[in-house]
Formats: C-alpha cells, structure tokens, sequence
C-alpha cells in the first residue's frame, strides 16, 4: 500500500487504489482532509499556523504551513486529480487544534488554527461534515483512498474514526 | 493508590518507595557527563563568561573538535567555504549548538531511549528536548527575560531526561492516567506519576542533575518546569522560558507519547517575560526552520563519524 506522509506544513493528494495519506502527531496544527466521492480521490494538508502574513517567505516556500494559503494549494493539488477546482462535491473533515491544559485559554493557536481554516471553508462554501478539534492530546492521522475512512490514533487511547 | 500497570514493576507487588529507591539506584548506574560537557555547562550558566573559555574547552578535546567542525561543514549549514578554525566554527554554530552537541554525545544513550512506559518511540526524548530548548531559548530572547538565551537552550535540552529512568516503571499505564486526568483526578501528567510511583519525572531529572553536578539554574529548571511559580524566586526567569518552551515543543506535534500537552500552562509568565500570546506563533515558526537545520547537521555529522 503506497502511503503520502506529510510532516509539518505539507500537503498530499492521491486518487491511486490503496494509496493513504498520512499525518504524525498533530498538536495545535489542523489537518484539513478532503474527499472527492466522484473523482474517489483525498487529499490533506497539515497546518501549523492561520495566517501567512507572519512569514511571507515561508508561505512561498511552504504553502500548507498557513490556514490561508495551505487550503488553496491542496485544492489547486486535488484539481490536477480532476477534482473541481472550487471544491465543490467535496467532503470535509477537520481534526487536531489540541491545546495545553490552560482555563485561560491563553496561547490559543489551536482554536485559531481551525477557525481560520472554517473561515476559509466558508470562503468556497464548504463546511466540515465532521471534526475532531481541541483537547489536550496530540493525534496521528490517516485518510484512505480505498474506504474514504479517516482514522485517528493518539498514544495511551483506542484508534478512532471521523 | 488506584492506578497500577497491568504487568511489568508498576503492578501492585511494587510499593511507592521501592519504585523512588529503584529509581534513584538506576540514576546512580547512569554514566556521568563527559568532562567538556560538564565544563561547558557550568560556563556557559554564569551570565558574563568568555567565548573564549568555551573554545579552550572545546580545544581540550580532540573528539569534541571534530564534531563541532563536521557539525558546522554539514549540509544543513550551506557554507560556501569549509571552515577550519574551531574559533570561526563556534562564533557560526553559536555556543549552545556546541554545548549541545557534548551533551547529545555524552547523554545520547538517555536522549535516544524507546520511553516505552510513555508509549513514545525511539528518537521522540531528542525530538522533544531540542525542539523544547530551540523554544525556550527563543522565548528568553523575544521575551526580554533577565536570562542568558543560551542557558535557556541548555536547560530545555536537559529538562525532559527524568522521563528516561521514570519510563521503565510505567509501562501500561498510560491509558489508566490519561482516564484520571480526563476525570480530574489527577491534576496533570506529572501529578499522576506522583501518584503512582511516588516520584515524578521532573524530580527524576532533578536526582540526575545533582548526581551529575549541573549548575545551580539547570537543576532548578529540570526541578520546577512543570511547576515554576515553586522555584526560588532567583530562577523562575529562566524556569518560565522553559515552562513555555516545553509547552511550544507539545504544540508543534513534539511530545514524549502519551503525555503529550496532559500538563497546565502557569499564566505567571508574564511576570517574568513580555510575550504576548501571538509572538508564540512566531516562536514556533522559529523552532521549525531551526530544528530541521540543528537537527539534521548534528545527524548527518553523526554518520560521517561511522
């Protein structure tokens, strides 16, 4: 089975049986996955942070790295599968946003991540038909392009799905 | 006590105190730190020490040398021309590079242990550390903290290693603290160690400091990280750079396993530091571009050596 690992700010897109694409150990970052029933390809990028503007340079270089500019991309990645260009057809999932343990929610970067990534759904209007965002423990995820599953694992806890 | 290991010696035939006994007899087994690494920290923690007693150290050891002059002609550098002098390579790779470098060869046995009772994988102790002590420092620099930057990325190298010798006593036990947190009965990840072993891991590392000799501040921070307001008042500067740089470390996706952000972040920092929660985000950018550059030369030097 052929699997995309993406690290830290990468993006990956696949339409090709048994392929997966794969994420290690989200901690505040967002993984956006999208999911073409039609064309039977996925896609996932891994966002570590909302908003480009912080590190032009970094965006150019790294495109996933930033809600803004990672959500395009992966699009722009997915069209070359057939995919339509605007999303439409497509399913979304969104998981990680986790933060420390802090009442004040004081380095909020998770719930920022996601919500940046929302803003920027709605933008095409899209919307996540499920999620898995918050807490305090990082989550390992995978997307299959066979099943469409999208599982999710964090140590010390049962494998998951969403 | 409630939780207990399924099997292996966090099972009920174990007592609290055998663990912390057992505990302390295997920091006792450790192997020392090299002489240069041990030097190099107790220099490098006085505020106003010489670049130069660092390259007289560095000088004083033929291996030593020769790491430092791999690290910094490595790839991930991107130099045009070779560098030569250890005088040109430690004013390049900055004094913690080169302290880090001794500690990561010296320690490197502990950093690269499997802290299966976390349930973490090899190489996830060095991750977490280094990416912790690029934060840390990063967090004394933009947060004006009244502390070398430098002992900071030290301190964050060296806070995490109590999970080494804590690690083998936990085995199974992740699911059943993780539900204890859940449920609030225990504070966090480091109160249910307590708990449980009758030892935590900053208190761990804090025994291996000592036994190692650390400089006063470096055993503070590996003491109090999880915990600073606790710290004589002296120290909490440097033990908040950590706290936060620790915390960074966990967001970027780098934890140590099942502990992952199961602490509480202390919003006392800002007593100590002027960082405003949206520089944090430029601090992770940060600790991503450096690690990948830090973590790749030191690897790459490594297999050269082979």
């Amino acid at each position: 089975m052929s699997q995309i690992i993406l690290g830290v700010g990468d993006l990956g897109a696949s339409k090709a049986p048994g392929a997966a694409v794969k994420t290690f150990a989200l901690g505040s970052c967002v993984s956006v996955i999208l999911l073409d029933p039609r064309v039977r390809a996925v896609g996932m990028v891994h966002v570590a942070l909302p908003e480009s503007k912080i590190n032009l340079q970094k965006a150019a270089a790294k495109p996933g790295y930033f809600a803004d500019t990672g959500i395009p991309k992966l699009l722009e990645e997915m069209a070359k599968l057939g995919c339509n260009p605007r999303g439409q057809g497509m399913i979304v999932k969104l998981c990680g946003g986790a933060n420390v343990m802090d009442p004040n929610d004081t380095f909020n970067i998770g719930k920022r991540n996601a919500l940046a990534v929302k803003k920027l759904l709605w933008r095409y209007g899209m919307g996540a038909v499920s999620e898995d965002l918050g807490g305090n423990f990082s989550r390992t995820v995978s997307v299959f392009v066979d099943t469409g599953d999208v599982v999710l694992s964090s140590p010390g806890r049962p494998d998951w799905k969403i | 006590m409630t939780i207990t290991g399924s099997q292996g010696p966090g099972s009920d035939a174990m007592t609290n105190p055998d663990i912390r006994q057992q505990v302390q007899a295997a920091i006792q087994q450790a192997p020392m730190l090299s002489v240069s690494a041990g030097k190099l920290m107790q220099i490098t923690s006085l505020a106003d020490h010489d670049i130069k007693d660092v390259i007289d150290v560095v000088h004083n050891d033929a291996n030593l040398t020769a790491r430092v002059l791999k690290v910094v002609n490595s790839a991930a550098f991107g130099l045009m021309t070779p560098v030569v002098t250890l005088d040109r390579a430690i004013t390049l790779l900055g004094e913690r590079v080169v302290v880090g470098i001794a500690i990561g060869d010296s320690a490197g046995h502990l950093f690269q242990k499997s802290l299966t009772g976390y349930e973490s994988e090899k190489g996830d102790l060095w991750r977490h550390d280094l990416r912790a002590a690029i934060a840390s420092r990063e967090v004394a620099r933009r947060g004006r903290a009244d502390v070398s930057a430098d002992l900071a990325f030290t301190a964050g190298l060296l806070h995490d290693l109590g999970k080494a010798f804590l690690s083998d006593f936990m085995e199974n036990t992740a699911n059943a603290i993780i539900e204890r947190i859940e449920n609030r009965d225990s504070a966090d990840y480091l109160k249910a160690e307590e708990e449980l072993l009758g030892i935590d891991h900053a208190e761990a590392g804090y025994m291996l400091a000592e036994y190692w000799n650390l400089p006063q501040p470096l055993q503070m921070v590996i003491r109090h990280h999880h915990y600073p307001s606790e710290a004589p008042e002296e120290f909490r500067p440097l033990v908040y750079c950590v706290h936060l740089g620790d915390i960074v470390s966990m967001m970027g996706g780098c934890g140590t396993g099942a502990d992952t952000l199961q602490y509480n972040l202390d919003p006392d920092y800002i007593r100590y530091l002027e960082l405003a929660p949206n520089q944090l985000a430029e601090v992770m950018l940060e600790v991503d571009e450096e690690f990948d550059k830090i973590s790749g030369s030191i690897a790459e030097s490594k297999e050269n050596n082979r």
